[in-house]
């Protein structure tokens, strides 16, 4: 069962902050910003995360909190927040009001831009560039998704309790590379790749990644192909892999 | 001394066709993902035959065992006196509509044998008995709650596995209470807080789990957890799958001084041939007698003719006590191989079923090398599970193991040079 909570901090930290890798992957996305003055967006969700979007120079981060923004979204519940994000509820600013030319139009074009390339028609996927880059806009959404179950959903978090601490490497090769960090059965993804992993999976081919966040093939008989390289410590990766299964179910 | 390292184009080529017709080409704990076959092109995927201590890959490739099908081979592949108990049965009778005679001959020998069976219910695999003796408990106590030990395995059923693993429901495993191994405090806790309501505890006789040192029961941990199991009246099962014959022809309860309720034999009880049995006291007999549990091939003759000559051979033989010196005398060596290069290989549980880690890394990532280079240079042993001796595994073979286990020290030491 999808928890809304849960979804509440996946739609934020997930979806929401691929707009990070959007702009840097995409050049339509990050031509929206071009000579635009900064600007940021602050969403708050009641009972929920809470995070900005700072655009500036062409790119976008996020980051926890809505201290300092420009405009700012309240929201009065986890399920509204995730209204926004399927299209249902739209925000109303409680801060902002002069900037919201920004949020009506390059914001939404944004996020257009990026459900386009999260989910897209089967034809653009035949495009080799949009091919690469809506599989590491995935990729990167799938990292995120992986510690905002563990740290949220019932059952994700008793994965967690099973996992010991350390870095885990989840990449594709050739590809992006994530680091999954486990401190004390809470997780937290970073966008790049650790230092000095306890343990390893990488997928051999960024086709292969497509596949298997498609459903098309499974990680299980990938190993077995050698298709996924993993190793170190496995039962880290076993329990990655219980997170990754609960993802279809929050980003299906 | 080098060795020739092995190739393996003939596995590869049966597991791509393997892949095509059966779900991840090999699954469950002998194919190359829960087997942990890293890298997976070390490993052979396929055997083509065996004898003794050794087997033979589909490439020719020649092996010495020491996961042993991951314990049923405990006199050596192909035993001989085994085998003529089974082509003698074979020639009589096998799945018949009425269970043959030998039902109750190796009923009365694992009563003879097993210090704490009073009686004998025959399965085929180790799950099958678990999943009995969790059935039993719940029905001689009319509770519902289990205690289990945090990283044990019971077999596959939905009760013995955990929320998060696929296909299983929440309503599975929501009668299951988990405490760490040793930590009596817990289990007292645990029991206080559901005082009325825990119809067993289950553990194997002491800690295998994968991926960490294995533990052996603290001193007097199974005596304080028998006690309390008696006074709460929770039945105290024990899953001997994976030790039973190995450390105690009498029961692995019996080798750490305790008895238990009820207890699980399957793997090491008849050479690999199919046969599983839970064994329990006087007391639970009848319980069992109600409950509704069979199979099509449970009471099938040969394997029990396979069981009745292996026991037999292991008495003979004192299987146990040969074990452990096999066993004691091969962790030595492979310790003193690693010292020689450098390394520090830990080992721990009994030395029958000895568990091997490379306390170098943490990440178990150079152990994982030491590993592949063994079984590319034809010692087969596993990175994560805890291994397995046969009776038939020689003091040459012991030799040669630690040979090759040099030769791959010094592999992994040259790819991984001390800064």
């Amino acid at each position: 069962m999808v928890d809304q909570k849960t979804l509440a901090y996946i739609n934020m930290y997930a979806v929401l902050g691929t707009l990070e890798n959007l702009c840097e992957l995409v050049p339509e996305a990050s031509a929206l910003l071009a000579g635009k003055k900064p600007i940021s967006i602050g969403f708050d969700v009641k009972g929920g995360p809470s995070a900005t979007l700072t655009f500036k120079n062409g790119k976008c981060r996020m980051e926890q909190g809505v201290k300092s923004c420009d405009i700012k979204l309240p929201f009065g519940s986890c399920e509204k927040f995730n209204g926004l994000i399927d299209g249902t509820v739209t925000p109303i600013p409680s801060k902002g009001f002069t900037h919201i030319g920004f949020l009506l139009k390059e914001f939404t074009s944004l996020t257009d831009i990026l459900t386009r390339y999260m989910r897209p028609a089967p034809e653009a996927l035949e495009d080799k560039d949009f091919f690469i880059a809506s599989t590491s806009l995935m990729f990167y959404t799938i990292s995120v998704a992986i510690s905002q179950i563990a740290n949220n959903d019932k059952v994700g978090r008793f994965t967690a309790d099973h996992m010991v601490d350390g870095d885990v490497a989840f990449s594709i090769k050739g590809g992006p590379s994530a680091t999954i960090r486990v401190n004390n059965h809470r997780l937290v993804t970073i966008k790049c790749a650790p230092a000095s992993p306890r343990a390893v999976m990488e997928f051999s081919s960024i086709e292969l990644a497509r596949d298997l966040f498609d459903g098309k093939v499974n990680a299980v008989a990938s190993i077995g192909a050698g298709t996924i390289e993993m190793k170190g410590m496995i039962s880290m990766l076993d329990n990655l892999n219980r997170l990754l299964d609960r993802v279809a179910l929050y980003l299906a | 001394m080098s060795f020739k390292i092995n190739k393996y184009p003939q596995s590869r080529a049966l597991f791509e066709r393997a892949e095509k017709v059966i779900p991840s080409g090999v699954y469950g704990h002998l194919g190359p993902a829960e087997g942990c076959m890293i890298p997976v092109s070390a490993y052979p995927l396929f055997c083509q035959k065996a004898k003794g201590s050794h087997f033979w890959d589909v490439d020719g490739n020649e092996f010495i065992d020491y996961m042993c099908a991951y314990g049923p081979n405990v006199l050596g592949y192909c035993d001989e006196d085994v085998d003529a108990a089974v082509a003698a049965q074979m020639k009589i009778s096998n799945c018949t509509t009425s269970p043959p005679g030998l039902m109750v001959d190796l009923a009365e020998l694992l009563v003879d044998t097993v210090a704490s069976a009073d009686w004998a219910f025959f399965a085929k695999n180790g799950g099958d008995t678990t999943t009995l003796a969790i059935m039993t408990a719940r029905a001689a106590t009319h509770r519902k709650k289990i205690i289990f030990i945090n990283g044990f395995y019971h077999g596959v059923a939905p009760w013995t596995q955990k929320v998060d693993y696929p296909g299983v429901l929440e309503e599975d495993v929501a009668n299951n209470l988990y405490i760490d191994w040793n930590d009596f405090d817990a289990l007292e806790k645990v029991v206080a807080e559901n005082e009325g309501e825990i119809a067993a505890y289950i553990a194997t006789p002491y800690m295998h789990g994968n991926f960490i040192d294995n533990q052996l029961p603290a001193e007097g941990y199974w005596q304080k957890v028998r006690k309390l199991c008696t006074e709460k009246g929770i039945v105290l099962i024990v899953d001997d799958v994976r030790c039973g014959w190995r450390l105690d022809l009498k029961g692995s309860d019996h080798f750490y001084g305790f008895e238990a309720d009820l207890i699980c034999f399957c793997k090491a009880l008849a050479n690999g041939w199919s046969v599983s049995a839970l064994c329990g006291k006087d007391s639970l007999k009848n319980v069992v007698s109600g409950i509704t549990y069979t199979g099509s091939y449970w009471m099938s003759a040969v394997p029990f003719a396979a069981a009745i000559a292996c026991i037999n051979k292991m008495k003979a033989l004192d299987a146990p006590a040969l074990f452990r010196k096999r066993g004691t005398m091969l962790t030595d060596g492979l310790k003193a191989a690693a010292a020689n290069n450098g390394f520090n290989l830990v080992v721990s549980g009994e030395p029958a079923l000895f568990y091997l880690r490379l306390a170098d890394d943490n990440s178990l990532m150079l152990h994982q090398q030491w590993i592949a280079e063994c079984v590319k240079r034809g010692v087969f042993m596993t990175n994560h599970h805890n291994h397995f001796i046969n009776a038939a595994l020689s003091e040459e073979d012991v030799k040669k193991t630690i040979e090759i286990a040099e030769d791959a020290f010094k592999a992994v030491r040259k790819n991984n040079p001390v800064a």
